[in-house]
């Protein structure tokens, strides 16, 4: 059945609102674009602090992304799955990142590095956790592992334990069974978390202007590059910096959906 | 299966990434400084590097008042350079900072001037003008910055600070807030500081106040007590303090002058900083009219924010 051929003001009248957004978003957009102007959009998009900063942003995100991965798709299989002491108390405190503001996760994050043993191993092995792109790697990974494995939860929820029955019965271990069926039937729900960890990574702010501060090129990532300049009062590398940020979302909301990502997010 | 062949190749590929970036032989100097003063501490940065290749100065760009919290939780750092002596004298009071000389230790000033936008749409020419009804003024919070303790020292030695509260629009949390409300036409008229206005050169006026009403900030640099590499970080103290550290903050519309008579408000008593301010005016004239000449004798030593500015029509750099 075709809604649209019933008629009616109910229909037109969600499609009006949604038009209205959509055309509020545009204007956002344009009229930022209009304000920088034709010649200075080619002067800032021509210097490579921008695609330095842009780098910084998209390998940050990718890899504090691959290990949100690493823990998020266990854990998720977890929660979904299995039955064990405490499970809610764990899935509450899972969700804590989520809801807690991403600056208090990075004002705890000094009470950890600081101490023993962190402190220690870090002085031994001369590497610091703090001002420097780790810092920036443990924010991002800190604020977006619960993010994720709630997202992973939910995917595996989404598949009918059916088909680990049958895996098991046929004799299969539960390790095969997770990797040869729960996995492949989860890509989908896999592929769109990965986009949106990712894109929470690479929007990370508050975290980073508590725990990390800003180094110009080292860990600057776009949102807090916007907010320097701001700072600056550099209106140009502003809008310039937003109208790349917002092309960056655009494309890797369109890649997913081109690679076939759904989830119950999308 | 080939997904996650894919993610551990990946996975592997990045770590290696990161190792390598993980040990550096060079001495790695942490410098805690307020966001305001990036522009001309970048550029000293740039010129000590140059002089001391072991040495790299890494900044930590916050909010003055972010500071002091950092500094208790984390006790690392090599220098402190917040955006006002009170920020500084938190960090001595809890022993973070030894030895601070408060004659000697200061290497620039911040001058307070009015700003308005472009064009000056309510004729705002000196302090009272700020309680003539209609005017939308832009205060900071004096809580969150250094620049709303000003302002109500100001207006009430002007004797119309209850005036100017009612005609404040806006509370600012941190001064370039000022800067783009004004840039935007949020607000027809605020104070700040020179430095902050000279970054708004083609959308405000600036417009320089009467000696007695004109403030004179001290901004000073200290070593932190658990410095790493304090004699190093001494030497960077010390050229910042110098004549060449001090021209570089001079570009940047910071007064330098060793001394500057100030009152016990730290109010000016006199003209040491007149001249500043006619570069400062100048400079705005010459950023918005292309005919305006550009010399050392029209701007001074602000001709490299006046040629930034007019690069491009939206300021970057």
């Amino acid at each position: 059945m075709d809604l649209r051929s019933r008629g009616g003001w109910w229909p037109a009248l969600c499609i009006g609102i949604t038009g209205i957004i959509l055309a509020v978003y545009i204007l956002l957009v344009t009229s930022n674009w209009i304000y920088l102007g034709l010649h200075d959009t080619l002067y800032f998009f021509s210097k490579s602090r921008m695609w330095e900063r842009f780098w910084l942003t998209v390998w940050t995100a990718t890899v504090s992304m691959s290990f949100s991965l690493l823990i998020g798709i266990p854990a998720g299989y977890a929660l979904s799955r299995f039955r064990f002491p405490c499970r809610y108390l764990f899935a509450s405190i899972i969700d804590l990142p989520i809801v807690v503001s991403p600056a208090v996760v990075g004002a705890f994050l000094f009470g950890i590095t600081t101490r023993f043993p962190f402190d220690w191993i870090s002085e031994y092995y001369g590497i610091y956790i703090g001002r420097n792109v780790y810092g920036v790697l443990l924010v991002q990974f800190t604020v977006t592992a619960a993010f994720c494995a709630r997202l992973m939860k939910a995917s595996f929820d989404m598949i009918p334990t059916r088909f680990e029955a049958v895996s098991h019965s046929l004799g299969a271990s539960p390790s095969r069974t997770f990797f040869k069926v729960v996995l492949p039937m989860a890509k989908n729900g896999i592929i769109a978390s990965m986009i949106v960890v990712w894109a929470r990574a690479a929007a990370e702010w508050e975290g980073l202007m508590l725990f990390v501060g800003a180094t110009e090129g080292k860990t600057d990532i776009m949102p807090f590059a916007i907010y320097l300049d701001w700072n600056g009062g550099m209106m140009g590398w502003v809008t310039s910096m937003s109208i790349v940020c917002i092309l960056m979302a655009i494309s890797a909301i369109s890649a997913m959906k081109i690679i076939g990502g759904k989830s119950n997010v999308w | 299966m080939k997904m996650i062949k894919n993610l551990v190749v990946f996975l592997v590929i990045s770590s290696f990434f990161l190792v390598t970036h993980a040990y550096g032989v060079e001495k790695r100097l942490l410098f805690h400084a307020g966001l305001g003063q990036r522009a001309a501490l970048n550029e000293i940065k740039a010129v000590f590097e140059k002089r001391h290749p072991d040495i790299k100065v890494n900044f930590s760009y916050k909010g003055s008042g972010y500071f002091i919290a950092d500094i208790t939780r984390s006790r690392q750092g090599d220098l402190f350079m917040p955006g006002e002596e009170f920020y500084l004298m938190q960090a001595v009071e809890r022993g973070f900072l030894t030895d601070y000389e408060p004659k000697t230790d200061i290497p620039a000033y911040f001058v307070t001037v009015i700003i308005t936008p472009k064009g000056n749409p309510k004729n705002i020419k000196k302090i009272e003008d700020f309680a003539k009804p209609g005017v939308r003024v832009g205060l900071g919070n004096p809580r969150s910055c250094a620049i709303g303790i000003w302002h109500q020292k100001t207006f009430k030695k002007a004797g119309i600070w209850d005036k100017v509260k009612e005609n404040a629009t806006l509370s600012a949390k941190c001064i370039p807030e000022l800067g783009n409300a004004t840039q935007h036409r949020a607000i027809d008229a605020t104070i700040v500081w020179a430095t902050t206005a000279v970054l708004y050169l083609r959308d405000v006026e600036i417009i320089p106040i009467e000696h007695k009403y004109r403030g004179i900030i001290r901004l000073p640099v200290g070593v932190l007590k658990f410095a790493r590499y304090r004699e190093e970080a001494q030497g960077l103290m010390d050229f910042i303090l110098s004549e060449e550290g001090r021209a570089i903050f001079h570009k940047h519309a910071y007064a330098v002058n060793p001394v500057i008579p100030v009152d016990k408000q730290g109010f000016c008593l006199d003209g040491t900083t007149d001249q500043d301010m006619e570069y400062l005016v100048n400079s705005a004239k010459a950023v918005k009219d292309e005919s305006f000449p550009v010399t050392k004798e029209t701007v001074g030593d602000l001709a490299g924010e006046v040629l930034r500015q007019k690069k491009t029509t939206r300021a970057g750099d």
